[in-house]
């Protein structure tokens, strides 16, 4: 029905198949869309928020996928920037990903402001010390970055692409691209930084604040750079699921081990540097404003010690080590373990610099607040996620996003015995020379 | 100019530009934001953006509370929008309780009354003013007519001012002495000075003067007295380097801010007095002079005191340590100016007589009688003169009968006990007996067996709800009314209430009702009400102190202590009454608290009083009640309980608090109203409704001060 | 030697815990002098509006021995470290719907640009901020109460103390009108619940103007502290603290207690620190 728009040669299910897959997703999309019509509707008391809890479940979504989304704007480095050309065939995916993620934030960040009309004062009445200023801007420009950045993609349509304006317009983006991904890589550092700053600058917080260089808080620099390390883990991850789904392979383990030892890299120095600031922070800066340590991690399991160690041992340290060890990162049970683990890992650290921060009493004399989402806000954050699984859907069935999909199921069928024989990594060059 | 396309994108590039950079754009950018604010587009637009208008300051005096504080009202044009305590008023002097502060909201008051209301069936019907006064005259007529004018009964807030009189007034010209007030600190106060001083006497406490107050839980932060003069008195202690001993089983707001708490067994604070006083005798403390002006069998009452009260035996009775109460007693008797204070809480409702008498002999002892800090023994502030009523025939007979009942509880007491009526009609004004008597459910009861009842409320609260004409009054800030301050201080000011605004809803002036059901009457009553109208009365009643209070806003009658030495008779304590015990027998002892931010007495708390109330008592719909981590026995902070009385039982939330002594449970009061008023109703238990009246032998005062009860 | 600026005020308050009866008079003269709403359903503290809140401390003593006081808690109008104007809620506002006044030292909040983001409220560690979580309601008749000197706010927005903002400006009309604008005697400015309080408990002025009786009780130290470069204006009355002063927020709100227990509960200390610095006040300035 829908064969003309597909890739050429991409073997597609069902049109019937496809229609209902995105018709029960749609379903959450319009459950979420309910919720989010409610809130606009009768405001913000539709969530569980108060005013201990004034940022919560949305933001620490919000901090979350910008987070994971970190791997567009790394790949995309690495990729532009760097030369690492290897990339190439995970860099459209990557950027679908980041577009997702970055949409999902400003649409999150516009369901949670509560006067949505208003949105646009952060622009107008701009207040240059407010990290959150930062991010706006950032934020809107490197999204804007992105879309430039997925344009061609689309352009790459069978149908698009036969319209001679479109194809030229697609080849000459691509031909610029570097410049692209250095500006979005650029804002991307500011902005993920800027997340970062958002709770290191609030020297009320004992929990949050952190010292740093200049303007910036320590915070600043562990966020970008957590991103940078566990972006690409999710994008990873993402690809896996796809995989998975599609029952296909779709990037040659060569460019994922590629991609999985930079993550590892950087999640090991990451972590460090985390332990580190961890470290200061529990012996200098909490102590010094009066407070002992275990003042923020007392008061229930919830908020307990385990979360420190669940998010940087286990999820930090551990899928730091498999990943860059070629042994365990190229065992693909364990890079997903390392994957998998490093993706709640940096969802926890965002989790813990949002709603921990609220829970923790300041005043000698206060209380410890707790708060469980209301069903409103779950589903206007699930809303995001499957706007994300359609849109993949999506452009996975009509755009080439994956350059290596023809070649490597190709190749598994036709050698399955000598694949047996050749190590993955002639599978990989035999693939990367038959695209050439 | 040739205009060609790139001029033309220049232009407009620059005006755009321009546009941006002017102020315009500023402007454009403000009011796009007010209009987002003012616009009725979205749902969050406000509705009633306040006018301006010219800004003016009057002031009043508020009557919400015997406190009669003066009050400054600003107005925009002639539209109340901020009550203050109004500075130099000789009661309060700037300065302001939550309830005065918040009486704006009363006067918008979801409950109010907007017009006669007559029974039909369940609900009401409105109706006009003339029908509800004939039908009130008709019937009251009829009463007459059966030679039984004693059958209207009245209940009324107080014994005092001239809205007062005017019902007592009607009344006696009825033919009727069943007038009654409910208990109140200031009833209070002149049954203690009766039974110790002679009739017609009250005492006030000089607490901004005294250098030691021994306070038998008296809530001077609580509400008790005029509440904010207290407050000043209290605040005041510190640059006087006066102290506070406060005496009672919680460590409550008075308790907590006094200089030593000393925690006592509910109910036994009559005991500690006597206990104090017994030391005082035993190692000659009392002040001699004093001694010589005691009657009424001194001696006898000294010498059983001894044998009753010995430090050892009052200990074990009260809980406070032997040695802490001849140090106590030591310490009262040697200050400058020792001053004893009595009254439970705000000093209203239950109290016993025995222990108001008891504190007060402790005054006597020390001999603290008439002097600067001390207390007060003086008449009754008399300020009103009503033309001498003439009693015709019908009414002569009917003033000789005997009152139903002492109290406004024995009342019930008769109405419930014979099944033929005994009171045919009832006029009820200022008082919410339905809900703030002990076991309302019995007053209900008794209000069912009275064929007609009058309500004269502001609003539809749990009394007027049971009425079967209501006739509703203004509020405090739409009329004119002469109010005393009475309540425990040492001077006697009265106020001039005055109306800041006309009448918002189809209201009238309780004077006025009662004047206009007067002239309907026979001559015989009619002929008593010769003023056109209130305001007429008022001025003519008041004459003496009307170019006072109408000049000035009030008039202080009396300031300085009294130049005559006041009469101590002793019969009535040397008599040995019987301490009161709490009724029942389970384990723990259940005590109403005091809360400044609710009203225990006459309407109900505001919205924004609501506002304040702790999570730690109100909390949802449910109320908390507090007890001991000791008593505590499994149930924990924020836990449902069932709390049982021999009279009731509530669900109740648990709050622990370590300043409430073991085995003791505290209710708010002021909770659990059951009228039509979102922001203040259903909320939580009104503690009346688990409490039964304890009838003190000897005064007939019902002197419950708690129940026994259980948590399970 | 100049005199103190008194050019640029600097409003603060001394509140008195040892008078403070936890009455609640000056939460309801805020709250009917602000047109703070109301709704059914008070009593989840974390979903009501109350610019003054009146908390209540215990000892943490058991029965006979335990002692409460309530601590009334208006904004703090903080100055930020080193007194720079930067308080936590300002620097992070993205919108600049917040902002600190540098003549007065009152930290605004400008309803109509606020768009409800809540960064200030989490950054704010006193909970002085509230939002709107609901439109504002009034029973019938009763917005005919509302007070034409302050707007009402609207849902989605956050709202606070202002120091009663309107008063001051209604005290400077005067000053205006008589010729020096900066002259605003201690009587012309005094916020809605400083006079309501009964018990005198609350004292407001202006901090750099030592005829002012709020200066002579706090008499605060011009300069950084010496234990903490963040803090100034400590104050060098033994009995005066600050709200979690250590963290160099510099609240101008003050408080005073003979007490002990309730010093030490304004801030946070670690096992023995208490005992090192209790008897730190500010210094008597030699300089300046
Ligand atoms: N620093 C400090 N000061 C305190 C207190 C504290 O805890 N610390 N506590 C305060 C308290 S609670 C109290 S009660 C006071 C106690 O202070 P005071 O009231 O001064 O009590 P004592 O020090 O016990 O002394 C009472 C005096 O009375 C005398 N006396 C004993 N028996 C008799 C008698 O029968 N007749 C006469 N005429 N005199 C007699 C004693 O000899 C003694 O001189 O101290 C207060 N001051
Ligand atoms: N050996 C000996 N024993 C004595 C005496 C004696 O002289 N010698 N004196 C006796 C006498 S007279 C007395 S009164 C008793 C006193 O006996 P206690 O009542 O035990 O008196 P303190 O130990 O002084 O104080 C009790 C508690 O009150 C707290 N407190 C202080 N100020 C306040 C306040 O404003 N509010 C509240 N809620 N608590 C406050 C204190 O911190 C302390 O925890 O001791 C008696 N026992
Ligand atoms: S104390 Fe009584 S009279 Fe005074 S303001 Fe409060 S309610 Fe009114
Ligand atoms: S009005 Fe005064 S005494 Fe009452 S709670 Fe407020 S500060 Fe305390
Ligand atoms: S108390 Fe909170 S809201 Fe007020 S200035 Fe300080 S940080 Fe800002
Ligand atoms: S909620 Fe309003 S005042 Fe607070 S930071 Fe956001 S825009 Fe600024
Ligand atoms: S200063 Fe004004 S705005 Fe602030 S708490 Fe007091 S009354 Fe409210
Ligand atoms: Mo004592």
């Amino acid at each position: 029905m829908d064969s003309a728009l597909i890739p050429e040669g991409a073997k597609r299910c069902s049109f019937p198949k496809f229609y209902a897959g995105i018709a029960l997703v749609g379903a959450v999309v319009l459950w979420g869309v309910f919720a989010w019509i409610l809130i606009y509707w009768k405001g913000l008391n539709q969530t569980n928020m108060n005013d201990y809890y004034g940022f919560a479940l949305w933001i620490w979504a919000d901090l979350a996928i910008i987070a994971v989304g970190g791997g567009a704007f790394f790949t995309g480095l690495l990729k532009y920037i760097f030369k690492i050309d290897e990339l190439k065939n995970i860099i459209n995916f990557a950027v679908i990903i980041g577009f997702i993620c970055y949409s999902s934030a400003l649409l999150i960040l516009a369901i949670d402001i509560g006067q949505p009309l208003r949105g646009w004062f952060i622009f107008w009445h701009a207040n240059v010390h407010s990290m959150l200023t930062e991010v706006a801007f950032c934020l809107s420009a490197y999204f804007a970055v992105l879309t430039i950045e997925f344009i061609p993609n689309i352009l790459e349509n069978r149908q698009a692409n036969k319209v001679p304006f479109f194809r030229h317009l697609a080849h000459n983006m691509h031909g610029v691209m570097a410049v692209f991904a250095a500006a979005g890589a650029f804002l991307s550092f500011f902005h993920q930084g800027s997340l970062g700053g958002v709770a290191g600058v609030m020297f009320g917080r004992p929990f949050a604040v952190r010292e740093g260089l200049f303007i910036w808080p320590w915070t600043f620099f562990l966020f970008t750079w957590s991103a940078a390390a566990f972006g690409p883990c999710f994008t990873l991850l993402v690809t896996k699921i796809t995989e998975v789904i599609t029952g296909k392979k779709l990037v040659s383990d060569k460019t994922v081990h590629l991609l999985a030892k930079i993550s590892g890299w950087m999640i090991s120095t990451y972590i460090i540097a985390k332990i580190i600031d961890t470290i200061y922070w529990a012996t200098v800066t909490v102590p010094s404003l009066g407070f002992e340590l275990s003042h923020f991690y007392s008061n229930n399991s919830f908020y307990g010690y385990s979360i420190l160690f669940i998010e940087i041992i286990l999820c930090g340290v551990v899928p730091g080590a498999i990943l860059i060890m070629k042994s365990t990162r190229e065992n693909p049970t364990l890079r997903l373990v390392a994957i998998i683990l490093g993706t709640i890992g940096v969802c926890l650290n965002r989790w813990v610099m949002v709603l921990q921060v609220m829970a923790v009493p300041v005043m000698s004399f206060d209380t410890w607040a707790l708060y469980i989402p209301s069903w409103q806000e779950v589903a206007t954050t699930i809303l995001p996620i499957a706007y994300g699984i359609i849109l993949i859907a999506v452009t996975y069935r009509y755009l080439p996003v994956f350059p290596q999909e023809h070649e490597l199921n190709h190749a598994n069928e036709a050698d399955t015995v000598k694949k047996e024989v050749l190590t993955e990594d002639a599978i990989i060059k035999e693939a990367v020379a038959a695209t050439e | 100019m040739k205009v060609d396309r790139r001029s033309f994108l220049g232009l407009g590039l620059g005006a755009v530009a321009g546009v941006t950079v002017s102020p315009m754009m500023l402007k454009l950018t403000d009011d796009s934001s007010i209009l987002s604010q003012t616009t009725k587009l979205w749902p969050w637009a406000l509705d009633h953006p306040p006018l301006d208008g010219e800004s003016t300051y009057e002031s009043s005096v508020c009557s919400l509370c015997p406190g009669a504080c003066g009050i400054s009202v600003r107005k925009i044009d002639n539209r109340p929008i901020k009550i203050e305590g109004l500075d130099d008023y000789p009661v309060n002097d700037g300065g302001a309780c939550l309830h005065g502060i918040a009486g704006l909201q009363y006067l918008y008051d979801p409950a109010r009354v907007k017009t006669p209301l007559k029974r039909n069936g369940d609900g009401f019907e409105e109706i006009s003013w003339d029908d509800a006064i004939a039908i009130v005259s008709g019937k009251l007529g009829d009463i007459r007519k059966s030679g039984a004018p004693e059958k209207l009964a009245c209940i009324i807030d107080k014994d005092q001012g001239s809205v007062s009189g005017l019902f007592k007034r009607l009344l006696e010209t009825f033919g009727s002495p069943n007038f009654y007030t409910m208990p109140s600190l200031e009833s209070n106060l002149e049954l203690t000075a009766e039974a110790l001083h002679g009739e017609g006497m009250t005492i006030g406490f000089d607490l901004a003067n005294a250098d030691l107050v021994l306070s038998f839980g008296a809530g001077l932060i609580e509400g008790w007295g005029s509440p904010v003069a207290c407050f000043k008195a209290n605040a005041s202690r510190k640059e006087r380097h006066a102290k506070l001993y406060q005496i009672e089983p919680r460590l409550s707001n008075t308790a907590a801010n006094a200089d030593k708490w000393i925690p006592v067994k509910p109910g036994t604070e009559a005991d500690l007095a006597l206990g104090i006083c017994a030391v005082m005798l035993k190692n000659n403390l009392f002040k001699g002079s004093a001694t010589s002006a005691f009657t009424g069998g001194f001696n006898k009452l000294a010498a059983q005191v001894q044998q009753d009260y010995s430090p050892v035996k009052t200990a074990e009775i009260t809980g406070v340590k032997a040695a802490d109460i001849e140090k106590l007693a030591t310490k009262f008797a040697k200050a400058k100016m020792p001053l004893a204070v009595f009254g439970k809480g705000r000093g209203d409702g239950a109290q016993s007589l025995k222990e108001m008498a008891a504190v007060q002999l402790l005054n006597c002892m020390v001999g603290n009688l008439n002097k600067k800090g001390g207390t007060f023994v003086m008449p009754k502030a008399e300020y009103l003169e009503f033309p001498e009523s003439s009693l015709d025939g019908i009414a002569q007979k009917g003033m000789l009968k005997e009152k139903t009942g002492k109290y406004v509880n024995q009342l019930f007491e008769k109405v419930n006990q014979t099944s033929k009526p005994v009171i045919e009609a009832l006029f009820v004004y200022n008082a919410n007996p339905c809900y703030n008597m002990h076991k309302p459910k019995t007053v209900k009861q008794a209000f069912e067996k009275i064929p007609f009842i009058v309500s004269f409320s502001s609003f539809l609260d749990e009394t007027a709800m049971e009425a079967d004409i209501i006739l509703p009054s203004h509020t405090f800030l739409e009329r004119f009314e002469d109010v005393a301050t009475g309540a425990g201080l040492a001077k006697s000011v009265v106020g001039l209430t005055k109306p800041m605004l006309d009448p918002i809803f189809d209201t009238r002036h309780p004077g006025d009702s009662v004047i206009s059901i007067a002239k309907a009457l026979e001559s015989g009553v009619a002929q008593n009400f010769e003023w056109e109208t209130y305001e007429e009365c008022l001025e003519g009643v008041t004459a003496g102190i009307w170019d006072s209070l109408s000049e000035d806003g009030f008039a202080l009658l009396s300031e300085e202590a009294p130049s005559t030495a006041a009469m101590v008779n002793v019969s009535y304590l040397a008599a040995g009454p019987a301490t009161v015990k709490a009724q029942g027998d389970y384990k723990l002892t259940l005590i109403p608290i005091d809360n400044m931010r609710l009203i225990s007495a006459g309407y109900s708390a505001s919205p924004f009083a609501i506002k304040t109330v702790a999570d730690t008592v109100l909390k949802g719909k449910d109320i908390l009640v507090e007890i001991n981590p000791l008593t505590a026995n499994g149930l924990k902070e924020g836990g449902y309980a069932t709390l049982a009385t021999p009279i009731g039982t509530a669900r109740v939330r648990i709050h622990l608090n370590e300043g409430i002594m073991p085995g003791v449970i505290g209710m708010v009061e002021g909770l659990g109203h059951t009228f039509d008023n979102i922001f203040v109703s259903n909320k939580g238990v009104n503690v009346n409704d688990l409490i039964g009246p304890v009838i003190e032998s000897g005064s007939g005062l019902d002197a419950a001060f708690g129940i026994k009860a259980k948590l399970s | 030697m100049k005199q103190e600026n008194t050019k640029t005020h600097k409003f603060g308050m001394v509140i008195d815990l040892d008078k403070c009866t936890g009455c609640g008079s000056c939460m309801v003269s805020c709250m009917s002098e602000n047109n703070v709403p109301f709704k059914d359903d008070e009593s989840d503290k974390k979903k009501s509006i109350t610019w003054m809140r009146v908390y209540k401390l215990t000892n943490g003593k058991s029965f006979p021995d335990t002692e409460m006081v309530y601590l009334p808690r208006p904004c703090q109008h903080c100055a930020g470290k080193g007194g720079h104007g930067h308080s936590p809620c300002v620097s992070v506002c993205p919108a600049t719907a917040t902002d600190y006044g540098y003549d007065t030292g009152i930290v605004s909040q400008i309803y109509t640009r606020c768009f409800g983001c809540r960064y200030c409220m989490g950054a704010c560690p006193y909970h002085a901020r509230y939002f709107n979580w609901w439109d504002p309601k009034w029973p019938e008749g009763m917005e005919k109460y509302l007070s034409p000197s302050v707007s009402p706010r609207m849902r989605g927005v956050v709202e606070k103390c202002s120091f009663c903002y309107h008063r001051y400006q209604a005290a400077r009309d005067i000053a205006y009108s008589q010729g020096d604008k900066n002259e605003i005697p201690e009587e012309n400015y005094q916020t809605a619940c400083t006079t309501a309080c009964p018990a005198g408990a609350i004292v407001f002025g202006d901090l750099n103007n030592p005829e002012h009786k709020v200066h002579k009780i706090v008499n605060p130290d011009p300069h950084p502290d010496t234990f903490n470069k963040h803090v100034v204006g400590k104050s060098r009355n033994p009995n005066v603290f600050r709200l979690l002063e250590r963290l160099g927020t510099n609240p101008k709100v003050y408080y005073l207690s003979e007490r002990e227990w309730v010093r030490k509960a304004g801030d946070n200390y670690r096992e023995g620190e208490w005992d090192k610095i209790k008897n730190h006040y500010g210094a008597t300035s030699t300089h300046g």
